[in-house]
């Protein structure tokens, strides 16, 4: 433990704490005590702070830490998230405009609103809500899995061998975190991000300008990571031979390509259906912030893949880690002054806790909408609903926390793996509905079902490398009846798509009640300034009418 | 309901493709592995793999930047249409 490394992380961490229920006053509105205010910030963000926080939402803690950490550990697929980084916002662009249009005429505060307004049926709207919650929790559980390695390196409370005492560290920032998310909403987040963001835009452009200069630049970067590859498959060629062991390397070779392919574009589709990122698009003032943020966030992708190649990085530095994850954090602890390696660690923990505060306050919408007020209290106020999201925020917090504390860090990860196949599943409800009605309402159900269920079995049977029969063992499996391995979440996907048309047909055949949808054609391109659209409508007046 | 608004939508159309044509190949290109799984040429020391892929971001970055511009044109003139189809009605 270094004092100055530990001095000057407190010291960023009580100023962004400080921010956070400062945040309450920002751009303040009468009360809080509404869902609009406190879980969408008043939908007043514009461009600026849209960047920030949706910048925020998708370049969480644990990408900064795991994505490194699989190119440190020579998986030939671990770039992917540059490809997937890059294919997301053409997306973004075309799709979540109407979403955002159809939510502003609706007072739709989460994709489940939509899609119980869109389908008229409440169990396909729980269907989606319960997926958004379950996908979150172990989102957030991973946050706290990024922090802990930061302080595991940073030797904050690992001398101690009380649990208590090695967990304080962790407790203490999540309770400061609950505190002002409770006290100040979607604002505190949006607030933080602007500090994280600048930390961690200057913390890498240091790493990637100053950390090559010092192994011998990139050239000799790539050569030494190569050569570590190279080694390891010599030394291990037996093992990989037998299938116990995984072959290293740094481009794809051609029987990994739809791998690569498939992991960016399950990856992508699947990250614009978490209910936090569509909370960031939701809260901003017009349709044209979303189009124009999609040109200008591509800049963190850019930080991103030179973030990954810190991993090449840890190898030419010599780095040597039993937990991959602690590669980039060990690389800094060893590399920077002493000062600028607690800048760092700040970054990435103050990194964590952006997402985590949106996260939850996105998980807490969910449940309050679309469970809360659609099944157990059909007439709660504006008050009790914003009410019920504070509390279910702290509660879901702090599941995350305990989860974390008493559960091995691996689960966290296999559920988030699990997270990524399952709220891929409420694609074809939110995405497709946003163009199309054709879709049932219970061929969709049934899809996402079968999605759900299939994805789930897939991955369980899916074993860890070198350890036949066990479970949740990577995002891959063999497409059926073929030998190319693919993203299971896109299986899943296609499978679930394949039951939605297939009974589409048959329904419409047998003329069961569609429902009555209650948007129309012109409320997915309304904008600021039309007919219906007032950007302060109470949600709950809009949806009743 | 929603085919009249897409039959009246005519001049802002050709927009809305055009935004779609620019936008196809930042979707796509990133898909397309065997485009750029090789280590020759080198960049400034960055194998093709690497570079190739920072260089997509770029491109990406500026194809999605004039897609906006010209959907703020599109969206323009789509109200317009709108405003005239109430008005006629």
């Amino acid at each position: 433990m270094n004092g100055v490394v530990v001095g000057v992380f407190t010291f960023l961490f009580l100023l962004v704490t400080v921010m956070g229920f400062a945040a309450a006053r920002w751009r303040r509105a009468e009360s809080l005590d509404h869902l609009d205010e406190w879980g969408l910030g008043g939908r007043s963000f514009g461009t600026f702070i849209a960047w920030f926080l949706i910048g925020g939402d998708i370049y969480t803690a644990y990408t900064f830490i795991a994505v490194p950490a699989t190119l440190y550990a020579g998986s030939v697929v671990g770039f992917f998230a540059v490809p997937y980084t890059i294919i997301i916002y053409p997306m973004i662009f075309l799709f979540l405009p109407r979403l955002w249009s159809v939510s502003h005429r609706h007072g739709y505060v989460t994709p489940a609103d939509f899609v119980a307004g869109r389908y008229d049926s409440r169990p396909l709207a729980l269907a989606v809500a319960v997926t958004g919650i379950l996908a979150t929790m172990p989102y957030i559980a991973l946050q706290l899995v990024g922090m802990q390695v930061v302080l595991e390196v940073m030797g904050i409370g690992t001398e101690n061998d009380n649990w208590f005492v090695q967990d304080l560290p962790l407790f203490l920032a999540f309770v400061v975190l609950a505190a002002y998310t409770y006290s100040s909403g979607l604002r505190a987040p949006a607030l933080i991000a602007f500090v994280k963001d600048t930390l961690i835009y200057v913390v890498i452009i240091v790493a990637v300008i100053y950390l090559p200069s010092q192994v011998g630049g990139w050239d000799s970067i790539f050569t030494a990571a190569n050569d570590s590859f190279d080694t390891f498959n010599a030394e291990n060629a037996d093992a990989i031979a037998a299938g116990a062991a995984q072959p290293k390397g740094m481009i794809p070779p051609p029987a990994a390509h739809w791998a690569y392919a498939s992991l960016a574009l399950g990856s992508a589709l699947a990250l614009f259906m978490y209910p936090h990122s569509i909370t960031g698009v939701l809260s901003t003032r017009s349709r044209t912030v979303i189009r124009r943020n999609a040109a200008l966030l591509p800049a963190y992708s850019f930080l991103l893949g030179l973030l990954a190649l810190l991993g090449f990085v840890a190898i030419a530095a010599g780095i040597e880690v039993e937990n991959a994850q602690a590669s980039v954090p060990q690389l800094f602890e060893q590399e920077f002054t002493p000062w600028f390696a607690g800048v760092a660690f700040a970054a990435i923990v103050i990194g964590a806790l952006v997402p985590a505060a949106i996260m939850s306050i996105a998980a807490a919408n969910l449940w309050t909408r679309n469970i809360y007020k659609a099944f157990l209290k059909p007439g709660a106020t504006p008050k009790e609903e914003a009410t019920q999201s504070k509390l279910i925020s702290l509660l879901v917090k702090f599941g995350a926390l305990i989860f974390v504390l008493t559960l091995p860090n691996q689960f966290a990860i296999n559920l988030q793996l699990l997270g990524g196949v399952w709220i891929l599943q409420t694609m074809p409800a939110i995405v497709i509905g946003l163009y199309t009605r054709w879709l049932h309402r219970w061929a969709l159900l049934a899809g996402w079902a079968v999605g759900f269920l299939y994805g789930t079995w897939l991955a369980y049977g899916v074993p860890v490398v070198g350890e036949p029969g066990s479970h949740f063992g990577g995002p891959l499996v063999k497409f059926p009846g073929t030998e190319t391995n693919v993203y299971i979440a896109l299986v899943a996907f296609l499978a679930n798509l394949l039951v939605a048309v297939v009974l589409t047909v048959v329904l419409r055949a047998m003329k069961v009640d569609a429902g009555v949808d209650s948007t129309e054609a012109d409320d997915y391109v309304a904008d600021v300034g039309d007919e219906g659209v007032d950007p302060d409508l109470d949600p709950l007046q809009t949806a009743r009418a | 309901m929603a085919e009249r608004s897409s039959r009246s939508r005519g001049t802002s159309r050709a927009l809305w493709i055009l935004v779609l044509v620019l936008l196809a190949p930042a979707v796509v290109v990133p898909l397309l592995v065997p485009l750029y799984d090789r280590a020759e040429p080198t960049l400034w020391g960055f194998p093709f793999f690497f570079w190739f892929q920072f260089a997509m971001i770029v491109a990406a970055a500026a194809l999605t930047l004039t897609a906006f511009l010209i959907s703020a044109k599109a969206d323009e003139r789509m109200r317009a249409e709108r405003r005239a189809r109430r008005a006629g009605r």
